[in-house]
Formats: structure tokens, C-alpha cells, sequence
């Protein structure tokens, strides 16, 4: 079986790249082609590199089990992605359990959400452009579940945030996807200020961003590993739509079924959780840290229950059902139960993809069978007013969303202050040179753009 | 490694001056800018001379007259930026004498302003900006020279004391002139504001870039320089040629121009990607390499440039929203020509390969520039 071993190294390769190489090729044909790409392109690219993805994993899932021998566990070094002078940023893969366990987990439901969506978008106008995304968000998971450094960690992470963007503004025709897609990848991007101030501080004070040589920050002031430890736990509440950031997942439905159930019921909105697993050390030495992360995840799961029982589509109680049960592994994890929350993690995301994409099967059936008689609860017979302002504040989602546009406001204000400035200048030292070169010139050099 | 058998650091000047000739190309072959040929195939003879100057005095002399010819080429369609580009030409030719008195104090400060100008830092970007606004193609030209004007300023003049010495406040200039321009992107009303704020965030970058090479973060330096350049000049060319199909494009409601224009709608999402860190493209390598030679300088600085990048970011998908996403409009013109496709294709090449496997640049730079 030692041929198995050997083959792990160029299986972790492919599990990242075979979806990123047929994301490139789909589209240079898209680009080289007159006409639009046809469907079956797409399929059969996309579809084959995520077959060879699932195999690559299933395979290093099998050299990691130890059933063939001893286990492969550890670093899988490849060299250096770059270097310059002392600075380098190693192309190291880690294998471990929960490693293994998230890839192939993310392998498997991608690749059956892209058999679910062969017929399910067939005809569709963004056939094309979904598959590509799918394949950009495989290559990012893959890159995200088995990178050995907290930098590759991060272009894994931040391909999810884009594709994830751009899933949800996947119906483009329609105003309210566009302007979710924004609201999402804004909260990815401000939270992903926190994952990389954390990777330049971690390199700058342990010289590795290596996650194998996280343990060394117990050697650095409490106080230090505090703040870096901080800077994740934000991110990841950004990522796993943790408060105060709920607000983007259940706008997030506005995209294809497929992949909501993907990346909100299975793979991306664990990607935040999976992040503070890999930087445990970190947490364990941050207990300030650790203490606001179950804080933060019960805190979700009590929001997220209460506005679950208020939601009247199907997909937005599936959100809210979603969040609360990662806000319940968020406390797992910070409160040092990793193995637990792995374990949910992994049943949660099976069951929450099935739930997912059976979920305009299950309207049809509500409307089908008729719906079940809501008995009154405890709460509303013994204390009604309670019950009543509870209910209407979870309609409105505790109006989260409005709060944080209140708190971004004064940067807006800031921002429009400086553009007017900015204009003003602009106008004062361009004062005659506009009329004077289009009097000249009698027409525009861009064909009248302007 | 790669380039071994001729000697890395030989190799350096050339890669610097093929990123540049493709600039220049791609900005008269995509924006069809045919008056602009005769300039550029100049411009390219005297790069070509410029960055493989083993003497200072002449590379920033060539580049000086560089500097000139763009001006006379800009002077019809933009005065600022003209004025602009003579007053950089100036600098430029100060530095030269500088250099070659061995004044590498003036010749430091020279070069710098002259940069500072070049690549639209804040305030000094009125000229530039404008420039993109009357004619885009001589703009992205601009920029290719820019990008060898970096490499002599990392090469000859940025190893002085004074660079040393004054790397963390040219670091922190340099992270609020990225921080406030990706502010003001936030609010912008049309498609031509994004991109004036655009190209002022990256100068803002550049700037800090260059700053923090003081402390021997050459090839950082350098590569942060090409993205932004390449990534830059990409983006301005999808911009020029949305315009040149609808006009001018607000960003006051929803424009629903993908369906109309798909690979347009593509190329403008890669580029504007890439400039603020996409991973898979150079962008992402260049933040890596900058933010960690940052941090040595300056922790505040550092965040003011993470924060403008994360800002930029998500002005420039809101752009892509406004502009693409929403109910589809029709329009009679066509999606990307054959050759604005090369040429997209051309510049997303480079930034892929560069970000793939980045020491392509970084190796011979850093043998060239950390020597």
C-alpha cells in the first residue's frame, strides 16, 4: 500500500488545482469564442475536475484513515511559493483530521450540487457562468481545507468571498440580488481586514505563518495573542454570519438553490468555523477571546431561533435555522470542544445541503398537503406582551441591519466630504483646460464618450 | 533559478521593459488609438535604453525625454496633463543630473516627486486623472514608463541613507493617499469617479511601496509596482471601452449592461479583482509582499492600506453592480472587438502568470536591486 502514500502529494495538488484549471479553460474558451459558450463546455470541464477533485481527496482521506498502513499525517512540503530574501511564503499542505475531514466533505457536496444543477439550471442564461463559479469556489475550499500556511489559507479564503459574491448576484435581472451581493461581500471584505492583519502580525512576531508552528504564540504575551486572536474571531464571525454580521445570510438566498444550499447550508458559511479549528492554538492562549467567541455564538443562536419561528419563506428559516446551529459550534469550538464541533459540523452541513436543495420541493408539498395548525406556545399563553414585542422585534431581525448602516454612516459622511473636496481642487486646477481642449480638439478622442 | 544560465539580475531590466511594451501596446491596440503609434514605438526605443542603463544619469536622462514625449503627445487633449507630465520630466532630468553629480539626496527627492506625479498620488493626481479622463490610451502609456521611472528609483537612488531614514514617513504619506481616495470610492456617481479614485488609491499605494523599499524590500516594491500598473491599465482599458459603447456610465441605479456586454462585464470584473488582491493574479502576491515590508515600517500605515484595499474592493464590485447586474438593457453596440480581447487576454496573462508563480519577477529583481 505504500504506493497509496506515494501518491498523496500530487492528489493534494489536484484536489485545489483540477478545479482551478477548468475554471481557466471555460473561460479563455469564453473569451476566445465568437459564439456563447455551450453549456455542455462547461459541464464537462467543471464536472470532470470535480470528479478528479473528489478522488483526490477521497484518496488522501484514505492515506490519512491509516487503514492501509501508517497514517499520512503532517506537513506536505512543495517548496517556496515565493521568496525574497528572508521572506518567503512557503507552498506547504497540511494533512490532519480535520483537513481531511473538511475536504472531503466540501468535495463531495460540490460535486453533487453540480449533478443536481446539471438539470435543475439546464437553460438557464448563466449555465455557464454558475459551473465556472463552482469551479472557482471548489479551488478555493480545497485550497482553504488543506492549506499548511495561513497566506495560502487566505487566497482560499478570499476566492469563497468572491465567489460567493458573485453567486448571490448570479440573477442578475432582478435589483435585490445585486444589491445583497454587495452587502455580503462587504462583510467578507471589512472582516477580512482582521484574517490579514492577524497573518502579517502572526509572521512578524513568530517568523512562520505556518499553521504547524502556531504553538509557538505561547511564548508571546498574553496580551499580544490576544489582539491576533481577535483579529480571527472577527473574521470568522464575518465569514460564518455571526453577530453582528447575521444580517447578509438570509439575503444571500437570492441566488440559485444550488448554491445557497452549497455554500450556506454545507461548505462556506463553516469556512469561518473550520479557520478558528486550524488557529486553535492561538485561541487557547487568548481565554478573553475564547470567553466572547461562546458569548458571541450563543448569543446567535438565541437571535437566530427567535426570528426562525417569525420567517415566512422557506429559505429564510432555513438561514436562521443554519446560523443558530453554527453559532452553537462557534461555542463549541471557543469553549475547546474541537472535536464536537467538528462533528456537527459535518452532520449539520449534510443535513442542512439535503434540507436545501429539497426546499422548493417541500413548498410545493406545503401548498400541496396544507399546513400543520401552530399550537400556541408556553411563552404567548403565560405572557403575552413579552411574547408579542418578541415577535415583532424577530420580524424585523432585531433591525440589525439598519444599525450597522447607522454605525457606517458617519465613515459615508467622511467619504462624501472627501470626494467634494477632492472635486473642488479638481475643478480650481482644470478651471479653462476643458473648454479649451474639446474647442480645440471639436470632438472627444474616446468617439464622444464624454 | 529560472534564468541561471544568463545571471538573474541581468534578466530584470528586460522583464521590467517587456510588462512595459506590453502596456503600451495593449493601450493603442485596445483603445484602436492609431495617433498614438508613432509616440509609442518611440517610447518603447527609449524604455528599451532606459532600464537597461547600467549608468543612473542615463536612464533617468532617457526617461526624462520619455516623460516629454508623452506630454507633447497629451498636450492637444489634456493641458493639465501635460503640465503635469513637463513637470515630472523635469524632476526626472533633475535626477539624472543628480545622480550623475552624485547628489543622491536631490536625486532621490527628484525621483520621487517625479513618481508621485507619474503614477497620481494624492494631491498631486489632478494631472493624471485628467489625462484618463481626455484620452485613456496616452494615460495607460504613461503608466508603462512609470513603471520603468520605479525601477530606476529602486535601482539607483532608493540605497542611500536618506531612503532608510525616511522610509517610515513616506510609508505613512502613503498609506493615508490610499486610504482617502478608497474612501471617496465609496461615494462615487459615475463610472469615470471610480476610476479617477482608482488610479489616485493605487498611487497612494505605489507610493508606500516605494517607501518601505528603503529598508530593502526591493522586489516588493517592484512587483507592487507592475500590478498596479498592469492591473490599472486593464481596468482603465474595459472602462474607456464601456464608454465608448454607452456614454457616460452612472452609477446611480442599476445599469444591467452584462447580458449586452458578458465578456466585457468579465474583464472588468478580473481587473478591478485584481487591483485590489485577488487571489491567482500578481495583485494578491504584491499585498502579501507589501503589507508584510509595510508592517516593518509602520503597524498604523499598514492598517490604513489593508483598510483602503478592503474600501477599494468594495467600491469596485459596487461598480460592477451598478453597472452590469440589474434588468437588462439592450444595445446596439458590440460586446469586446477582437483586439480589445487580445488585448484583455494579453494583461490577464501576464497578472495570472505573475501570480502563479511570482518569482519570475521577484528572483531576478531582488538579485538586481538587492545587489
Amino acid at each position: 500500500m505504500s504506493e497509496l502514500l506515494d501518491l498523496v502529494p500530487g492528489c493534494l495538488v489536484a484536489t485545489i488545482a483540477a478545479p482551478g484549471a477548468a475554471v481557466v479553460c471555460v473561460a479563455l474558451i469564453a473569451l476566445a469564442s465568437r459564439e456563447r459558450t455551450s453549456e455542455r463546455v462547461a459541464l464537462v470541464l467543471v464536472g470532470i475536475a470535480l470528479a478528479v477533485s473528489l478522488a483526490a481527496s477521497a484518496i488522501v482521506a484514505l492515506a490519512a484513515s491509516g487503514l492501509f498502513g501508517p497514517g499520512v499525517e503532517g506537513e506536505v512540503d512543495f517548496g517556496a511559493w515565493l521568496s525574497v530574501g528572508s521572506y518567503e511564503v512557503p507552498a506547504v499542505l497540511l494533512v490532519d483530521t480535520p483537513a481531511v475531514v473538511f475536504s472531503l466533505l466540501a468535495a463531495a457536496l460540490t460535486a453533487l450540487v453540480a449533478r443536481f444543477s446539471k438539470t435543475y439550471l439546464h437553460r438557464e442564461p448563466g449555465f455557464v457562468r454558475f459551473y465556472v463559479l463552482l469551479g472557482m469556489f471548489a479551488a478555493g475550499t480545497q485550497l482553504v481545507a488543506f492549506a499548511g500556511a495561513l497566506d495560502l489559507m487566505f487566497a482560499g479564503w478570499e476566492l469563497l468571498g468572491w465567489s460567493s459574491a458573485l453567486f448571490i448576484g448570479f440573477f442578475h435581472e432582478r435589483a435585490e440580488p445585486a444589491r445583497s451581493s454587495v452587502r455580503a461581500f462587504t462583510t467578507y471584505r471589512i472582516c477580512d481586514i482582521g484574517f490579514l492583519l492577524a497573518i502579517v502580525a502572526t509572521h512578524e512576531l513568530i517568523g512562520s505563518t505556518r499553521i504547524a508552528a502556531l504553538p509557538a504564540v505561547a511564548l508571546l504575551p498574553t496580551s499580544v495573542t490576544t489582539a491576533i486572536a481577535a483579529m480571527f474571531l472577527f473574521s470568522a464571525l464575518g465569514k460564518s454570519a455571526q453577530l453582528p454580521f447575521s444580517g447578509w445570510l438570509p439575503r444571500a438566498m437570492e441566488g440559485p438553490t444550488p448554491s445557497s444550499a452549497l455554500f450556506y447550508g454545507g461548505v462556506s458559511v463553516h469556512a469561518g468555523l473550520y479557520l478558528l479549528l486550524r488557529v486553535w492554538p492561538m485561541l487557547e492562549a487568548a481565554p478573553a477571546v475564547e470567553f466572547v467567541g461562546v458569548a458571541i455564538g450563543l448569543s446567535t443562536a438565541v437571535y437566530a431561533t427567535l426570528v426562525a419561528r417569525t420567517n415566512s419563506d422557506a429559505k429564510g428559516t432555513l438561514a436562521h435555522a443554519t446560523l443558530a446551529q453554527v453559532g452553537l459550534m462557534l461555542a463549541e469550538i471557543c469553549a475547546g470542544y474541537r472535536e464536537l464541533a467538528l462533528l456537527h459540523l459535518t452532520g449539520h452541513a449534510l443535513l442542512r445541503v439535503w434540507q436545501y436543495l429539497r426546499a422548493p420541493n417541500a413548498i410545493h408539498d406545503a401548498h400541496r398537503i396544507g399546513h400543520e395548525h401552530v399550537v400556541p406556545s408556553f411563552l404567548s399563553s403565560s405572557r403575552p406582551h413579552l411574547a408579542k414585542r418578541l415577535y415583532a422585534a424577530a420580524l424585523h431581525r432585531w433591525r440589525l441591519d439598519e444599525r450597522l448602516d447607522r454605525a457606517i454612516a458617519p465613515v459615508l459622511g467622511l467619504a462624501r466630504w472627501i470626494d467634494v473636496t477632492e472635486r473642488r481642487l479638481a475643478a480650481f486646477v482644470r478651471a479653462g483646460d476643458d473648454s479649451r481642449t474639446n474647442d480645440r480638439r471639436g470632438q472627444d478622442p474616446r468617439g464622444g464618450a464624454s | 533559478m529560472l534564468f541561471a544560465a544568463i545571471g538573474e539580475a541581468d534578466v530584470a531590466p528586460w522583464i521590467v521593459f517587456a510588462v512595459s511594451v506590453s502596456m503600451l501596446f495593449a493601450s493603442t491596440v485596445g483603445q484602436h488609438a492609431r495617433y498614438t503609434l508613432l509616440p509609442m514605438v518611440l517610447v518603447a526605443a527609449l524604455l528599451a535604453v532606459g532600464v537597461s542603463a547600467a549608468d543612473g544619469m542615463l536612464g533617468y536622462a532617457t526617461l526624462g525625454l520619455v516623460a516629454f514625449v508623452h506630454a507633447a503627445t497629451a498636450v492637444r487633449h489634456s493641458r493639465i496633463g501635460a503640465i503635469s507630465l513637463v513637470l515630472a520630466g523635469i524632476s526626472t532630468a533633475v535626477a539624472a543630473m543628480a545622480v550623475g553629480s552624485d547628489h543622491v539626496v536631490l536625486a532621490f527627492w527628484a525621483s520621487l516627486v517625479a513618481i508621485a506625479l507619474r503614477a497620481g498620488v494624492m494631491p498631486l493626481h489632478f494631472g493624471v486623472v485628467h489625462l484618463g479622463d481626455k484620452v485613456a490610451a496616452l494615460q495607460a502609456q504613461q503608466f508603462a514608463s512609470t513603471l520603468a521611472l520605479v525601477f530606476l528609483h529602486l535601482r539607483f537612488v532608493d540605497h542611500h541613507p536618506t531612503a532608510y531614514e525616511l522610509a517610515p514617513i513616506l510609508v505613512r504619506i502613503g498609506a493615508v493617499a490610499t486610504l482617502l481616495p478608497a474612501l471617496a470610492a465609496l461615494v462615487q456617481r459615475d463610472l469615470r469617479g471610480l476610476y479617477r479614485c482608482t488610479v489616485a488609491m493605487h498611487g497612494g499605494m505605489l507610493l508606500a511601496a516605494v517607501g518601505a523599499a528603503g529598508h530593502g524590500h526591493y522586489a516588493a516594491a517592484l512587483l507592487v509596482s507592475v500590478t498596479t500598473c498592469l492591473g490599472v491599465c486593464g481596468f482603465g482599458l474595459m472602462v474607456s471601452a464601456l464608454e465608448q459603447r454607452a456614454g457616460r456610465v452612472s452609477l446611480e441605479g442599476l445599469g444591467g449592461r452584462f447580458r449586452a456586454f458578458p465578456r466585457l462585464g468579465a474583464a472588468f470584473a478580473f481587473f478591478g479583482a485584481c487591483g485590489v488582491g485577488m487571489p491567482g493574479t500578481a495583485g494578491f502576491i504584491a499585498d502579501d509582499l507589501f503589507l508584510h515590508a509595510l508592517w516593518e515600517e509602520s503597524v498604523l500605515g499598514t492598517v490604513l492600506v489593508v483598510l483602503g484595499s478592503a474600501l477599494l474592493a468594495v467600491a469596485t464590485i459596487r461598480g460592477y453592480t451598478r453597472v452590469f447586474l440589474g434588468p437588462p438593457c439592450a444595445s446596439p453596440a458590440p460586446d469586446l472587438l477582437l483586439g480589445e480581447r487580445l488585448v484583455a487576454a494579453l494583461l490577464a496573462i501576464l497578472l495570472v502568470l505573475l501570480g502563479v508563480v511570482p518569482n519570475l519577477i521577484l528572483g531576478p529583481a531582488a538579485a538586481l536591486l538587492g545587489s
